[in-house]
């Protein structure tokens, strides 16, 4: 009797051993594979949405038009970090933030029409 | 903007073929509504002022285009247009064209001293006002006037 209860306690605790190393081994393997950030800024009715976005370091934002009008995404700094061509409805424009900082921009169709992502 | 600060508007480069294109539009619009009126009252003082309306739109269409030329090259920096843009430079062109028409056969008229305007002017005046009417209402389109702020 005594040796089962030993046994099988020894079971127990070896398996316990083992998913831990498991669940260890399954967290490394997830951090290694993590995907890259992204994060959408939607153009509507004349505006950037969010019109500040703040996002981690490597992320690549996607401009989507949704409007019914052409519009640009043209960053505001000398010399421009980024610009797109002229996006017509449901066209999209991406760019992937490498650098940490605050990065405004605007659409040179309409300059009243802007926007910034900050990197952090 | 500071709507006065005179400075910053010269300097907002396409913001100025948004201010001078109402002005060919206005007289030409007004040129059209007098030689109409100027043919079916047949009063001359009306076809005197279609003429000077058409001179004034013709030669403020000059500064329009410019304009217009210096937007896309500046603001887009010259990329190919499509879609409503494309419409808008195309229309735009056309519309320049015909103003200068409609005011060439007023000149001629007044040139030759006949003093009778050929029947042919009154369609073609009409084309062109709707394709002015056309053009502006892609440049409001453009332009965002029906967006916030």
């Amino acid at each position: 009797m005594r040796k089962s209860v030993f046994t099988g306690g020894l079971f127990v605790a070896v398996g316990i051993v083992m998913a831990g190393l498991g669940a260890g081994t399954g967290s490394f393997v997830a951090s290694a594979q993590q995907k890259p950030s992204t994060a959408d800024v939607k153009i509507d009715n004349f505006s950037f949405g969010p019109a500040a976005l703040t996002a981690p370091v490597g992320t690549t934002v996607t401009w989507t038009n949704r409007d019914d009008i052409p519009h640009t995404v043209v960053s505001t700094d000398d010399p421009k970090v980024f610009k797109s061509k002229v996006l017509d409805t449901d066209e999209k424009f991406s760019f992937t933030f490498a650098k940490a900082g605050t990065y405004p921009y605007f659409c040179s169709i309409h300059p009243k029409m802007t926007g910034k992502v900050i990197v952090q | 903007m500071h709507p006065f600060d005179f400075k910053e508007a010269l300097l907002a480069k396409h913001a100025q073929h948004v201010v001078l294109i109402h002005f060919p539009i206005a007289l030409f619009l007004a040129g059209v509504a007098f030689d109409f009126l100027a043919h079916w009252t047949k009063r001359q003082s009306l076809a005197a002022a279609a003429y000077f309306n058409f001179l004034l739109a013709a030669l403020s269409t000059i500064p329009v285009v410019i304009t217009g030329i210096l937007a896309w090259q500046w603001q887009l920096e010259g990329q190919k247009l499509k879609g409503i843009l494309l419409q808008h430079l195309v229309l735009g062109s056309i519309s320049s064209v015909l103003i200068w028409v409609a005011w060439i056969l007023h000149e001629r008229t007044r040139r030759n001293k006949i003093g009778i305007l050929p029947w042919a002017r009154l369609p073609i005046e009409a084309i062109a006002a709707a394709v002015v009417a056309l053009t502006g209402h892609l440049g409001g389109f453009l332009s965002g006037v029906n967006g916030p702020g």
